[in-house]
């Protein structure tokens, strides 16, 4: 299996590879189209570095979970003082929870708190589980893996297929 | 009888206009609605829907007992967990030998989300006891007749987010509603005490 880069206007199939044909020229040709793909992977990384914490998260935070875990997510909601629970600390949340477990009570419900799953999209619900990390970050050490949540979440929100292709059989391997 | 049913017009409006002031939005910044409770004499027309294990209940076969009836959907992330915790807590407080002459009913505001699957979810997520607590989907159509019924007109915002009165109603034996919880946190206590009247009234 060969791992290809692929330009967007080259076809996803074509493989590219640096071929030193003993000629300067194509060296320098392969170099700084090589070059040109880094330079994409680069730009494309950077643009996903903000997209951490957006406006449809916060949105969807507002309409489903402020009313009761208020804004900054501490459980000081309007209603949270008329619930006959208290409403936990995202602070704490993320302590004590894994974020399997977060995204778990917000499909699924937990005591009062309605099931959502429902109701959001997948997507949506990862938003959510986001947000209980965002919000839990004001007032607390972070831990040092924590400091790269948002590069994770770019990671996962880059088309990787469309920008490094595909894996291809190497040749005569059919 | 002309009379009745202008009395129950009236009521249905006086239910209405109460239901609509009440009506919580969904900004976070809203200020819980001060808990209201009204007499009332609203006549309860007769309605089919589907509970929660898919079957067909009638409001006319509950005729002779005292029915709690709210309405709210399982995702509302507003007043309608508080409603039904309250009547949780009533329903709990019910004597053994009076279980069977009160029935609990909640009535989705939301259809589209609130299969009789997702309303079973939500009963056992709550321990409510359903020998004697239904709640109920439908058609839209179906529905619609019950919300008109007592002045609800919910309202879609997303996906599993609508925008309705916190109204939870107390029905007598002959079906006739006499009291209007209109509030998203009504007081068991309250709640308790007038059902228990309502069961001590004769038929």
């Amino acid at each position: 299996m060969i791992f290809v880069l692929v330009s967007p206007r080259e076809p996803a199939t074509r493989p590219v590879g640096l071929r030193l044909e003993g000629s300067a020229g194509c060296v320098t040709r392969v170099a700084v189209r090589v070059s040109a793909r880094l330079a994409s992977i680069l730009f494309l990384i950077s643009l996903t570095l903000g997209c951490g914490r957006n406006e449809r998260m916060d949105s969807i935070y507002a309409q489903r979970c402020a009313s009761c875990h208020g804004l900054s997510g501490r459980g000081d909601g309007p209603l949270s003082a008329s619930l006959p629970v208290s409403v936990p600390d995202f602070r704490t949340t993320v302590e004590q929870r894994s974020t399997g477990q977060i995204r778990r009570i917000i499909s699924n419900g937990k005591g009062l708190m309605p099931a959502f799953e429902p109701a959001l999209r997948p997507a949506e619900i990862t938003d959510m589980v986001q947000m209980v990390r965002f919000l839990s970050r004001e007032g607390r050490n972070l831990r040092w893996w924590e400091r790269f949540d948002t590069l994770v979440v770019a990671h996962c929100s880059v088309p990787w297929e469309l920008v490094l292709g595909t894996d291809e059989p190497a040749e005569g391997g059919r | 009888m002309r009379f009745a049913g202008l009395l129950s017009t009236c009521s249905a409006a006086v239910l209405c206009v109460i239901a609509e002031n009440a009506v919580l939005g969904h900004d976070p910044d809203t200020v819980l609605p001060r808990f209201e409770r009204r007499e009332v004499e609203l006549a309860v027309r007769d309605f089919t829907l589907t509970d929660q294990d898919g079957r067909q209940l009638a409001f006319k076969h509950l005729s002779g007992k005292v029915v709690v009836l709210g309405f709210g959907y399982t995702t509302c992330p507003d007043v309608c967990p508080l409603m039904t915790a309250t009547m949780l807590s009533v329903q709990r407080t019910i004597p053994e030998n009076q279980k069977g002459s009160v029935y609990f009913l909640t009535v989705t505001t939301d259809p589209e989300i609130d299969t009789p699957a997702v309303l079973g979810a939500y009963a056992r997520r709550y321990g409510a006891d359903l020998s004697n607590w239904a709640f109920l989907t439908g058609p839209p159509s179906a529905l619609k007749r019950v919300w008109e019924n007592f002045g609800l007109r919910p309202v879609k915002k997303a996906r599993g987010l609508v925008e309705h009165a916190p109204l939870t109603v107390l029905i007598d034996r002959q079906g006739i509603a006499r009291l209007a919880y209109i509030g998203g946190s009504p007081e068991a206590r309250v709640m308790r005490r007038d059902v228990a009247e309502l069961l001590q009234r004769r038929s």
